[in-house]
């Protein structure tokens, strides 16, 4: 019986550590994601669905589906970073648009 | 390769150094000799009228829209508030006179360095008359736009950039790059609908020519089912190429508003507009 219990105990714990080591890789993307959206609006080249996704992907995983929620910040930073190269390329291309 | 890029590079340059170095006056020639180019059947003075001086079918049920127009109730309702006093028994006519002043907007205000609109100078008029602003893209301030852009109709567009202020015509390039400039995850410049795109389809609807677009809002659109305003549209544009829209009225839409003008000068102010 004592050796059931401290299994238990023991797979418990690790669950908790689980769980709290995706909470922290979850955060950290999170933030880096978020970081990369503001450097986007500082370029006033922000999409319009990045923060949708941040936002969503913050309510998915309080839910628990922590995939999901990673899946949605990653989609998210790449579209941030998908922002900052555009605006970089269009620094030195807009021009070329204007009729002569 | 390297040849390949070197050329490329040469002509991004080229292309760079004689924008740069073109005068609003130049940049407004080419623009109004573009769309004259692309549609050689209307006549320059049509293109205040939007998609209707390019596409006859929408124009004929336009007209028809004109005989009882859907903004002549928002007309109505801007004149009963602009002849409405304030609290401190003042009104707008205090601020514009006889309301009749769309043709001295968007204007450049030395001073404040910065680009003056219409709907900012109405909420100002307001503030500084102890009231409340008003919210900016639809509602009381479109109302009043709409009655007073009615009774102004006719005044020529003559946005002036002062050559004495380099600020000025900072404001105005900036306006003009953020007008060329690829946004969002469609990666779409306003140009690249209205200019280059201007007369074709999306979805069921035509584009419009970009010369003379400043000339008729606010707008009633029927999608809105009401009167909006320009900078209500500009973030409409820009949240539909999937890119984060700005705030009405700050810094980025007045001098896109400012650009956008310029590019009108000599058309007729032709406001409020019905639109679908």
């Amino acid at each position: 019986m004592k050796k059931y219990v401290m299994s238990s105990l023991l797979a418990l714990s690790f669950a908790v550590a689980g769980t709290s080591l995706a909470g922290d890789e979850f955060e950290a993307a999170w933030q880096a994601a978020d970081d990369k959206r503001k450097e986007a609006a500082s370029m006033k080249s922000e999409w319009r669905d990045t923060k949708k996704m941040l936002d969503k992907a913050k309510q998915v995983a309080e839910k628990g589906d922590m995939d999901a929620a990673m899946t949605l910040v990653a989609m998210a930073h790449e579209q941030a970073a998908d922002g900052i190269a555009q605006a970089e390329r269009e620094a030195v291309m807009w021009i070329t648009r204007v009729p002569r | 390769m390297l040849k390949k890029y070197a050329l490329l590079l040469g002509a991004v340059l080229a292309l760079a150094w004689s924008s740069t170095y073109a005068s609003p006056e130049d940049d407004r020639m080419a623009f109004e000799n573009y769309f004259t180019t692309k549609f050689p059947g209307v006549p320059l003075n049509d293109f205040k009228n939007g998609i209707y001086s390019v596409d006859p079918v929408a124009r004929a049920d336009w007209e028809q829209i004109e005989e009882f127009p859907p903004y002549e109730l928002a007309v109505d309702a801007g004149e009963a508030e602009y002849n409405k006093p304030f609290a401190n028994g003042k009104s707008y006519s205090d601020c514009f006179g006889d309301g009749a002043v769309r043709g001295q907007y968007p204007y450049w205000d030395g001073e404040r360095k910065e680009v003056i609109t219409l709907e900012l100078a109405i909420n100002e008029c307001r503030t500084s008359n102890g009231e409340k602003p008003l919210k900016w893209n639809k509602g009381k301030i479109a109302e009043l736009s709409a009655y007073m852009s009615y009774i102004s109709r006719g005044q020529t567009v003559d946005v002036k950039i002062p050559e004495d202020d380099p600020e000025a015509l900072a404001a105005y390039e900036r306006g003009k790059q953020f007008y060329y400039t690829k946004r969002g995850q469609l990666n779409f410049s306003c140009f690249d609908c209205h200019g280059t795109g201007a007369g074709k389809g999306v979805r069921l609807e035509k584009l419009s020519p970009a010369l003379g677009h400043a000339t008729h809002w606010p707008v009633y659109r029927s999608k809105w089912g009401a009167i909006g305003t320009l900078h209500r549209r500009f973030g409409g544009c820009n949240r539909q190429v999937r890119a984060k829209n700005f705030k009405s009225q700050g810094q980025e839409y007045r001098e896109l508003e400012y650009f956008l003008t310029y590019m009108s000068n000599g058309q007729e102010f032709n406001g409020p507009g019905a639109r679908r």
